[in-house]
């Protein structure tokens, strides 16, 4: 691990509490972010323990914890794609979830199995993904054309039936595919935060292989690694990530194509501290971004997913400026 | 004798058409083979059967008696290291880092980088003379740099085969001899088998214990380059008349391809 990644890591690692101290201390019961803090593992008044911890820390945590997947989902994408822009909301995972949480209201089923409707509808476009492109030994570019005509495809029929809707349904429908993390619970955190944790240390583990398939197929088959199946692993872990992320917070946009970027040019090329450190600016940034929805803009009640793609949408046009600049 | 390649009816082909069409070859262990023949005439194509990064479609790939297509991928990769045509370089990766890549095969999933890893490493950067450019980026590196970084990976792997692609492609000459000596290094005070793919007959000749010649996905000719390589194979597997005389070196063959006449 060099030295910016170390430093990153650190400054990540101070920044994640005092956010989360923070995001806990806001809202209309008015508490210092040290009180807050207290108040999470069960200190203090009983006022702010039930405030603290029935409501706001699913939310907080949901946040931390959907920003986190997303963004090694991202990371793990373009590396395997080699293609900066390769990420879940690209290749239809997260249009898969959508569908599957919207076909879901539609069928009038309860609030509380709308994140595993989304779960499972990340994984259907997975399967409908591999499906289509894996049968040709998985051309990396055909992956990508593939996933981006399912997820056109995907949000086609998610639109087509907002459309539909009756209009209280098609207004939490919208809202829902805008990605938010309004009303989330703790059942829904522990087990999206246990699923996320597993998945991280896969990644971390699996983190060796995907060096060596940097170094190209030939290679890496003269290493003893068979491409096709690292690869499958490899992308199988992205979209589980992607999808537990899209159950917590719905389809929030922009994460896991900018947080990569922004640790690359924090702290270099990829390595298992990089990992880490995606993992941690991806919960920061998401949080981040429902603090600002939710505290500081004017305007309440913005979904998350509104707030990530405003900010999302001028970062990616940085990058293309630098891009071009460093070009010869 | 150990390291030794064979095919038998050897067939391998991509979807749309077969290359290599009924190869019988034994490559000696311990020597340096060289793989010589026109483009296209499936040269790359039976090294990459050899590594097993193709299945053939029929016929086998045995070292040393054991069936190549029915081993563990590890326990190959620990006795063959592959250097490709043209590798891909990873962004910003620095020697050192692309060099430990080249201990994948001896690590496990939980194991910790360990210090016969290490020692690995140094010994093939100090065989490549890459040691001082341990913290370089390699994509900054001359030609001749990055292949000697490419063979350091390979060397890390501390394989006793070694099947290079076209190691000299993209050099200058003055490159293409440094390969081809540490080659001969390895060879000869390591004692690793060598298979390569070249184009140039003459280097062929002088670095090679034994030439495999093919021609349109067949075998031409093999054995020592004394014995095959004279001025009607060439004629007949590169379409070029020629003389073959004895390289003024080395002794070995050498042709000279005759000028062309205007009439």
């Amino acid at each position: 691990m060099n030295r910016r990644t170390v430093l990153c890591c650190l400054a990540a690692a101070v920044l994640l509490p005092a956010l989360t101290a923070t995001a806990l201390s806001l809202g209309q019961v008015a508490m210092s972010p040290a009180t807050a803090l207290r108040a999470l593992f069960g200190f203090g008044q009983g006022g702010d323990v039930l405030v603290v911890r029935e409501f706001r820390a699913p939310r907080v945590l949901a946040a931390l914890i959907a920003g986190g997947a997303l963004a090694v989902s991202g990371r793990l994408l373009q590396r395997l794609f080699r293609n900066p822009l390769a990420s879940p909301d690209v290749i239809g995972v997260t249009g898969g979830a959508s569908f599957g949480a919207v076909l879901l209201l539609a069928l009038g089923a309860s609030q509380l199995m709308i994140p595993l409707a989304a779960l499972g509808g990340g994984l259907v476009a997975a399967g409908l993904l591999g499906g289509f492109a894996w049968r040709s030994r998985a051309a990396v570019g055909r992956l990508v054309l593939v996933g981006l005509a399912v997820q056109a495809g995907l949000a086609a029929a998610v639109n087509l039936m907002i459309v539909r809707f009756p209009a209280e349904l098609a207004s939490s429908a919208l809202q829902w595919t805008t990605g938010s993390l309004y009303g989330r619970t703790w059942t829904e955190v522990r087990a999206g935060g246990t699923a996320v944790a597993v998945l991280l240390v896969a990644a971390l583990l699996l983190d060796r292989r995907a060096a060596v398939l940097d170094l190209g197929d030939e290679s890496a088959g003269g290493l003893g690694l068979r491409p096709d199946r690292a690869r499958l692993q490899i992308l199988l872990l992205a979209i589980a990530l992607a999808s537990l992320a899209a159950a917590l917070s719905g389809p929030v946009g922009f994460v896991a194509l900018a947080v990569p970027h922004l640790v690359r040019l924090l702290a270099g090329p990829p390595t298992p501290g990089t990992l880490l450190l995606t993992a941690l600016t991806g919960a920061l940034l998401l949080l981040g971004a429902d603090v600002l929805v939710l505290h500081l803009l004017p305007l309440r009640g913005l979904p998350v997913g509104a707030a990530t793609a405003t900010l999302g949408a001028p970062w990616l046009l940085f990058l293309l400026t630098r891009h071009d600049r460093s070009a010869p | 004798m150990r390291n030794q390649l064979a095919t038998r009816r050897l067939r391998l082909r991509y979807s749309d058409r077969t290359v290599v069409d009924g190869l019988d070859l034994a490559l000696p262990g311990g020597a340096i083979t060289a793989v010589v023949g026109p483009n296209a005439c499936g040269k790359s194509t039976l090294l990459r059967g050899l590594a097993r990064l193709l299945d053939p479609t029929a016929g086998s790939v045995t070292l040393d008696g054991a069936d190549l297509h029915r081993m563990p991928a590890r326990a190959l990769a620990k006795r063959l290291g592959l250097l490709p045509q043209q590798p891909v370089t990873p962004e910003a990766i620095t020697v050192e880092g692309l060099v430990r890549l080249g201990r994948h095969p001896h690590q496990r999933l939980l194991s910790p980088w360990s210090a016969a890893d290490q020692q690995a490493v140094e010994r093939a950067l100090h065989r490549t003379g890459t040691t001082e450019l341990r913290d370089q980026p390699v994509d900054r590196l001359s030609g001749g740099q990055r292949q000697r970084a490419w063979i350091a990976l390979t060397l890390a792997q501390d394989t006793e085969l070694l099947l290079l692609d076209e190691p000299t492609t993209f050099l200058d000459l003055r490159h293409q001899l440094d390969v081809l000596d540490l080659v001969a290094d390895l060879h000869r005070e390591l004692g690793r088998t060598v298979v390569m793919v070249l184009h140039d007959l003459g280097q062929a000749a002088r670095y090679a214990d034994h030439l495999v010649v093919l021609h349109q996905g067949r075998l031409a000719a093999a054995g020592p380059p004394g014995e095959v390589l004279d001025a009607e194979l060439v004629e007949r597997v590169f379409e070029v008349p020629c003389q073959v005389v004895p390289d003024p070196e080395t002794g070995t063959p050498l042709v000279i391809p005759r000028a062309r006449r205007i009439s």
